[in-house]
């Protein structure tokens, strides 16, 4: 299967509904790292379902499989074994260009150190997954405008990311996740650089965005955080031990 | 301060030593640039600035006499006499008249280089004998005593260097000379000279034709305060005064004045001088991308080394007291690249050496020993000083200037794209680029040049000959037939050995460093139309087999032969420029031309023959100069003899066989320059292929300099770019994405610096109009062909960064965490 398919399935599988396909499928996913002929198993026997509209966390200690999970659900990393199917299509066997391709259409990035690029403006940060689209100029500025004044920082559009708070840079990190409409936003940590303040701000913020329709998956280890979500997923030595529903 | 100044020292030697691969890649390349700039130095040095064995030589010049305006003669009694009476720039004046010598009756007869002098020539040039006396006043008239100076080197040959030489006699030309003294060492002005005799002339008992004659060298010491171009001028005036008095002799004549040093180097044209210049051009050219390239490198690691200066600025050390740590470490980084640079040179200077480009003759012990003295070493140690602080001053003033520490000291070593210091980095590549650009222009202008020089075509086939000169004794062969019946028994003999295709006699074979013989023209029923005009050609006579043997080709009639002898009709072979000259858009055959000399007449002369442009002259290489050749036996003259011999195989063999023919004509006849027509051709272009060799080899270490520098800019972006290419990976970026992030940024750094290259070189490059030939100084195949080389080169340097930004792997984004 190619991404354009993949793309071309879309609208469908949206249709579905919430009683349909999920979004995402991981079926027996294990992900093993060889290192000096010693085998560590990072993940093992992974079973997870991502429905459209979800906000599931993903919660453990360090070490646990959190990032590598999230690695993977992102198309940054394969797993050795198992199956990974996004909107019911498989994708674990892509090439580089139909990951990438893939990666810039359905998936929004928010890191915990923001990855801006110094750079660049705060516009054009928010711009570069839609250049690589090669979407035109005046549809990446519509799409840019709205998802920066969804997060509240139209006005420092023309800044350098080191003229910003961490919570403004941050912001704009979520800009960037949302400005080519994803399927699915993933959070790797997005508070663990932020004050508390800063960070409940931020948190308000994917709160809001999952309240306006958004999937999200956020990796967590602050259970504070990790009970903002619908659903929390928690890992330990490589594997789910508890997915619950949140209260 | 001088603690603090050894506490610096000692930091920076723990610094350089804690990177060795640094150390040793900034310390490779300062060697090769300091080394290069020290090396071509030596030779500016030994060339043009060390002391000769010659007082004040910055006083002494040398008379020229030049034909419409441009070709260099040299000059006759008749100047020499008019500036010993009317110059008032002049302390003294001397002259000279090269001559050999047969020198029998020690072994081998031998051909010795010799000179006539007069008493003032020695002390004109500030030399004394070093054992014995110069010539007195008396000897130097006519009818003086038969006396010599002999060469240190003579000296050391013949008598063992033994103090009884003064005394002792020499038998030369069959006449008994007493040697009065003994030169010293390394002196053998004018033309290797390795005897002098008095000149004994009285000026004016001679007649006006042969007072007018060439082939006298007069050197003069300049009056205190009196310039060169005040005596030029002086001097031009009085060839114009000559120039009424003596119309008949030298109308369209003038003289020039240059500096005895650059007449020594060869250097009538002053090309070596120029080539030089262009030289020291190119090396400090080299130095500063160099100094581009480790300042580059100082740049990346100051910016690595953020924090540590921050805190250095926390605990209180100002901005000049970081700098100067920095430059210290700079300095002593320079000090071992200037270590490295001269074993470098001191590995270099005898290449050098050896493609020597001057086109003299004298003081060669001199001119040809390019050591590195304490000129050189005080030269290598300011460049190496300069180089120090040129490198370092950038990076210690940006690295110690920050104005905000905290930021530095948060971030620490924290990759950043935008990092302070990176846009110096690119500034400098560009700048390296652009010198590049300029220093590959200006060598591929000279290769490009030397390579149509090469390509000229010099009318005769070179290969396979052998040549060498016959100097006939005046007393043995006094009358013309005698000469003629020795040549023509040398040829045949010669002919006949095995291994011999064919052979001949010219008076000067083409292209030598000899003296030369011109003849001014005259054509029948067609005066010059211009009275100020010279027309001369170069005067040959040749034996019958001559023009065969050196393989000419014939345009229309025929060549000389067997039957153009004494007696017959004078015929001549001329040229294609010639005949232009002589009967432009007319057939030459049939017509006559003859040669004019005041006070004697000439026969008129019937061209049977035109041949293909011929290089005869070697300083008019450049041009096509008329040509005639006229049969040896026709003509009354006492030239050397050269002979020259076409062989079927290596040329070089058959010397021992040839010598034997000769002798067995003649025992007691001497042969000198004996050497392939091949070897002889490779001493015509020696300041062209110095500067060739020397300005490619430049060209390239510059353009693989700029593309390390390229190379290192880019794989340094690269690594502190290596989280943002792993964002934009996770972000969607495919391979072209990132192809086009990192090449682009290499290709317009290349661009730039190419584009300002250029607009460099074409600046630059009008100053080396005078040295090119047949190029022009904006030829536009080198203009692109080297920019589309730099770019290419550039791409490449970019090639390796870019493919490890290629295998980023997006993870990193994560990891970052």
């Amino acid at each position: 299967m190619n991404s354009t398919e993949l793309i071309a399935t879309e609208q469908t599988n949206a249709s579905n509904g919430n009683g349909a396909a999920p979004l995402i499928r991981l079926s027996g996913v294990t992900k093993v790292f060889l290192t000096d002929e010693v085998e560590t198993h990072a993940l093992s026997g992974i079973h997870l379902d991502i429905r459209e509209g979800e906000y599931v966390s993903i919660a453990g200690p360090s070490g646990c499989g959190k990032t590598t999970l999230l690695s993977i659900l992102g198309l940054l990393d394969t797993p050795s074994g198992g199956s990974y199917a996004l909107k019911g299509n498989e994708v674990a066997n892509l090439s580089f260009a139909e990951r990438a391709r893939v990666r810039n259409r359905e998936i929004g990035f928010i890191f915990q150190s923001f990855n801006l690029i110094g750079d660049l403006s705060v516009f054009e940060n928010v711009e570069l997954p839609l250049t690589y689209r090669g979407m035109s100029a005046s549809d990446r500025k519509a799409l840019v405008t709205e998802a920066l004044e969804r997060v509240g920082m139209a006005h420092r559009a023309k800044h350098l990311p080191s003229q910003l708070s961490g919570g403004q840079q941050q912001r704009v990190a979520v800009a960037r996740a949302l400005a080519g409409r994803p399927a699915i936003l993933l959070a790797d940590e997005p508070t663990g650089n932020l004050d508390s303040r800063n960070g409940e701000a931020v948190m308000n913020l994917l709160g809001e965005l999952h309240q306006g329709g958004a999937t999200i998956c956020m990796v967590t280890h602050d259970e504070r955080f990790a009970q903002h979500a619908d659903r929390t997923v928690h890992l330990f030595d490589g594997r789910i031990v508890e997915d619950r529903m949140a209260a | 301060m001088f603690g603090g100044l050894w506490q610096d020292v000692r930091y920076g030697a723990r610094i350089l030593l804690k990177s060795p691969a640094y150390t040793a890649i900034a310390v490779a390349v300062l060697a090769l640039s300091i080394g290069a700039n020290t090396a071509v130095f030596s030779a500016v040095n030994t060339l043009l600035l060390r002391p000769l064995p010659l007082k004040d030589l910055d006083r002494l010049v040398l008379n020229q006499v030049l034909r419409e305006g441009f070709d260099p003669y040299e000059s006759s009694l008749l100047e020499l006499q008019a500036f010993q009476q009317r110059s008032h720039s002049f302390v003294s004046i001397g002259a000279a008249r090269q001559r050999s010598f047969n020198l029998i009756g020690r072994g081998e007869p031998e051909r010795i280089r010799g000179a006539s002098i007069a008493a003032d020539y020695l002390t004109t040039l500030g030399v004394k004998p070093i054992l014995g006396r110069s010539f007195s006043g008396q000897e130097d008239q006519p009818g003086g005593a038969a006396v010599a100076l002999i060469s240190y080197s003579f000296w050391q040959k013949h008598f063992g260097g033994n103090a009884s030489a003064v005394g002792e006699t020499l038998n030369l030309e069959r006449r008994s000379y007493t040697i009065v003294g003994v030169m010293p060492q390394g002196f053998d002005l004018p033309a290797a000279a390795d005897i002098w005799v008095p000149l004994q002339v009285n000026i004016d008992s001679v007649p006006l034709n042969e007072r007018a004659a060439f082939g006298y060298e007069i050197v003069a010491r300049l009056r205190p305060g009196i310039s060169l171009e005040q005596a030029d001028a002086e001097s031009k005036s009085i060839a114009r005064q000559l120039e009424q008095e003596f119309p008949q002799l030298r109308r369209g004549w003038t003289v020039t004045l240059i500096w005895l040093r650059q007449a020594l180097l060869g250097d009538y044209a002053g090309r070596v001088n120029k080539a030089l210049v262009a030289l020291m051009g190119g090396v400090g050219f080299l130095l500063l991308i160099c100094c581009a390239n480790v300042a580059n490198l100082q740049l990346a690691r100051g910016i690595g080394r953020t924090r540590e200066l921050a805190l250095r600025r926390a605990l209180g050390a100002s901005r000049s007291r970081l700098v100067r740590q920095l430059l210290t470490e700079s300095t002593l980084l320079a000090l071992l690249g200037g270590i490295g640079g001269l074993l470098l040179a001191h590995w270099i200077v005898p290449l050098l050496a050896a493609i020597n480009p001057i086109q003299g003759i004298s003081l060669a012990d001199y001119f040809r020993n390019f050591n590195i003295d304490g000129r050189v070493l005080i030269f290598a140690l300011c460049v190496t000083l300069a180089t120090g602080i040129l490198f370092g001053l950038v990076p210690a003033l940006k690295s110690a200037g920050e104005r905000e520490v905290m930021p530095s000291l948060r971030q620490g070593d924290q990759h950043s794209a935008s990092a302070p210091g990176h846009g110096w980095l690119n500034i400098l590549i560009v700048a390296e680029i652009a010198v590049a650009m300029t220093l590959l222009v200006g060598g591929a202008l000279f290769v490009r040049s030397f390579n149509r020089l090469q390509h000229v075509d010099l009318g005769f086939r070179p290969d396979r000959l052998l040549t060498l000169k016959m100097i006939l004794q005046e007393s043995k062969y006094s009358e013309h037939r005698q000469r003629v019946a020795f040549v023509d028994q040398v040829v045949e003999r010669v002919k006949n050995l095995p291994g011999v295709l064919s052979a001949g006699t010219t008076t000067n074979i083409p292209l030598e460093r000899e003296i030369t013989y011109d003849a001014v023209f005259s054509v029948e029923g067609r005066p010059p139309p211009n009275p100020k005009d010279v027309p001369i050609t170069a005067n040959r006579l040749v034996s019958p087999d001559y023009l065969k043997t050196v393989g000419v080709t014939l345009i229309k009639g025929r060549l000389i032969n067997e039957t153009d002898r004494a007696g017959r009709p004078p015929i001549v072979v001329i040229s294609e420029e010639l005949a232009r000259q002589a009967w432009p858009g007319k057939d030459p055959l049939g017509k006559r031309i003859k040669r004019v000399r005041p006070g004697q007449d000439f026969p008129w002369m019937t061209v049977i023959g035109v041949i293909k442009d011929v290089k005869e002259d070697l300083f008019n290489y450049r041009i096509n100069r008329p040509v005639w050749y006229v049969p040896y036996a026709q003509v009354e003259n006492n030239f050397p003899v050269n002979l020259v011999v076409r062989t079927s195989g290596d040329p070089a063999s058959l010397t021992t066989a040839i010598r034997e023919a000769i002798h067995a004509v003649d025992p007691d006849q001497s042969i000198s320059n004996v050497m392939t027509m091949n070897e002889n051709l490779a001493r015509v272009l020696v300041t062209e292929r110095f500067s060739a060799i020397l300005m490619s080899v430049l060209a390239a270490s510059g353009l693989l300099l700029a593309a390390l520098g390229l190379y290192g800019v880019m794989a340094y972006s690269v690594s502190r770019r290596t989280t943002e290419i792993g964002v934009r990976v996770a972000l969607g970026a495919r391979r072209l994405h990132v192809l086009r992030l990192i090449l682009g940024q290499g290709a317009k750094l290349t661009l730039l610096g190419t584009a300002i290259g250029l607009a460099a070189a074409w600046g630059l490059t009008r100053l080396l109009v005078s040295l090119l030939f047949e190029v022009n100084a904006s030829d536009p195949v080198t203009f692109v062909s080297i920019s589309l080389l730099l770019i290419s080169v550039g791409l490449i340097a970019c090639f390796l960064p870019t493919r490890r930004a290629l295998s980023v792997d997006p993870m990193i984004a994560l990891r970052a965490e």
